[in-house]
């Protein structure tokens, strides 16, 4: 069950010895960036005291451009990345050879935790190209060894075709696309849970709530798996599920998390809700130190029962730049994704409208009928829309507008999900 | 018995149209219409010539649509059809959940369609009186 027991199950005292060794290793290594030559802290003598270190921002890796960061001779560097990020400069992330392949190797240790060996048949569904989701998978894939399929996404009848004929049994895909795909299949004439041989999904790149994966669980008759990274940290492979499914292992050899309260960016103990800050521990090309990632999350408590020390974090709730503020009320995103998705009368997909009427801020949600549950009359559609007002108020404490759409009506796309549309 | 489908749609120009036109492609004749709606959305209910197949066809373009069993019994075009109907019924102690008629031909024969909660009870009751109750096969 394990791809490297030994690192895997570290005993935590001697995993800390060797972050710190790592993190000072990363500060000489660092230096030799053009943004980092000037850090005052040669070391550190505790792990604690990293939060002497200075704070390192997305606006810094734009302002950087292009070579800031790089810490490396440029030809030393094989590959460069680029965030999925549209606004403005685009953030590149470097790569030596040895960087790409301990980042394949992550990706190798995450699917093998989860149960992904080499007889296993592996669609990936996910994006190639600059982004990170679908190139650092199939290197990982291959080193682990099994037979991949780089069918990238879309073109949704090809991939159920694909899924059928090579009895695909792993995929890694967004969980907004797992649950689009599914609308295909009635039309095909295919059942996923009998005319398929798919076991494993691996979703990841947006994030999810808890009811969005066993909703894709139920439809498929498979388990999914939680999978977090970002670009700047390599991509994914940053921290990922175990069976356990209760929580998302941070490979500690590799990356150092904190959590920091956003306002005052102090360190936050276990088990509060804060920003994830990520150290890189082994990266060549670009070290990065104290990376806020702005992605909200906590460190879990507590051991594992799967046996790996590497700490947990829980299910990410959304970016610090998601959150809307309706009439004076903080709300997330996913806290709506969460409500509705429980309701088994909602279909696979939601939109969310926010307006501005009568100096009001007004939240309308678009939900999709299930189709496989709908009795065929008026009076359980109207008792379906109070249902999701009454619920979502005890969420979120507002009145939402709630409109019932059909199935497949709403606008999807075969990348990241835009769900929440402001019109304020 | 007949089968009548049900089909969830929101309530905006064209949208009834998209059902008709994919049934009328498929050659799928339309014998009786019925629309509930609720000012945003509504349910469009149909009595067709082939249900699984007009069944398919709407899974197939993504429409939300679903069966439903119902009473299609023939009344007298004439005045007090519907309520010897209606009155034989009420005897029996049968509620009628929803209802709509549909013209079989014109000025002579008509048909009701029924949704009732004791539904083999009411066929048998019907027939017992010498009504005439149809079914999907029957041309109408």
């Amino acid at each position: 069950m394990y791809w490297e027991k030994d690192l895997e199950t570290l005993d935590r005292k001697e995993l800390e010895r060797r972050q710190l060794e790592q993190i000072n290793w990363t500060i000489r290594q660092a230096r030799n960036s053009s943004f980092y030559s000037g850090l005052k802290i040669n070391r550190i003598d505790s792990l604690e005291a990293i939060q002497d270190l200075p704070l390192t921002t997305k606006e810094d890796l734009r302002n950087q451009f292009p070579y800031g960061f790089l810490a490396v001779d440029r030809e030393r560097v094989i590959r460069l990345h680029s965030s999925s990020g549209t606004t403005g400069k685009p953030t590149v992330v470097f790569h030596t050879r040895e960087d790409i392949d301990r980042w394949q190797n992550l990706i190798a240790r995450s699917m093998y935790a989860v149960g992904v060996r080499k007889n296993d048949v592996f669609q990936n569904i996910m994006g190639y190209g600059l982004f990170t989701g679908g190139i650092g998978f199939h290197y990982g894939a291959e080193l682990l060894g099994v037979m991949t399929i780089p069918i990238g996404p879309g073109n949704s009848k090809r991939q159920i075709w694909f899924l059928k004929h090579l009895r695909t049994s792993v995929v890694h895909i967004l969980p907004s696309y797992a649950l689009r795909l599914y609308t295909f299949f009635d039309e095909l004439n295919i059942d996923p849970k009998k005319d398929l041989n798919l076991k494993i999904a691996l979703i990841g790149a947006e994030p999810h709530s808890n009811e969005i994966r066993k909703k894709i669980e139920e439809l498929y008759g498979i388990k999914a798996y939680n999978s977090y990274g970002l670009s700047e940290m390599c991509g994914p492979g940053v921290a990922f599920e175990c069976t356990q499914q209760a929580g998302l292992h941070v490979w500690e050899d590799h990356f150092y998390p904190e959590i920091i309260d956003p306002d005052s960016m102090q360190v936050l103990p276990e088990g509060e809700e804060g920003e994830l800050v990520l150290t890189t521990l082994s990266r060549e090309a670009m070290p990065i130190i104290r990376y806020r990632t702005r992605d909200l999350t906590s460190l879990i408590p507590g051991n594992c029962p799967c046996g790996r020390t590497h700490r947990r974090i829980s299910r990410i709730k959304g970016r610090n730049d998601d959150m809307l503020i309706i009439n004076g009320v903080n709300i997330f995103p996913i806290q709506i994704e969460r409500t509705v998705m429980a309701i088994p009368e909602i279909g696979n997909n939601y939109l969310i409208e926010i307006r501005k009427k009568d100096y009001m801020d007004k939240l309308l949600l678009k939900v999709e009928v299930n189709e496989q549950v709908f009795q065929g009359t008026l009076s359980e559609l109207e008792k379906l829309q109070r249902k999701i007002i009454v619920e979502l108020r005890e969420e979120l404490d507002l009145t939402p507008e709630v409109k019932l759409v059909e199935s497949a009506s709403l606008p999807v796309s075969d990348g990241k999900a835009k769900r929440v549309y402001d019109f304020r | 018995m007949v089968i009548e489908l049900s089909v969830f749609m929101e309530n905006r120009p064209g949208k009834l149209e998209a059902i008709t036109r994919i049934l009328a492609e498929s050659g799928i004749n339309i014998r009786g219409i019925s629309v509930a709606s609720e000012g945003e959305f509504g349910v469009i209910k149909i009595i067709v010539s082939e249900p699984d197949r007009a069944y398919g066809v709407l899974r197939e373009n993504h429409f939300t649509v679903s069966k439903r069993k119902m009473v299609m019994v023939e009344i007298k075009d004439k005045p007090g059809g519907l309520h010897d109907l209606l009155v034989l019924l009420s005897m029996n102690r049968i509620n009628i959940e929803d209802c709509y008629g549909i013209a079989l031909e014109e000025g002579k024969k008509a048909a009701i369609i029924l949704e009732v909660g004791q539904f083999p009870r009411t066929e048998k009751i019907l027939r017992g009186e010498g009504y005439t109750v149809l079914s999907d096969q029957e041309p109408g």
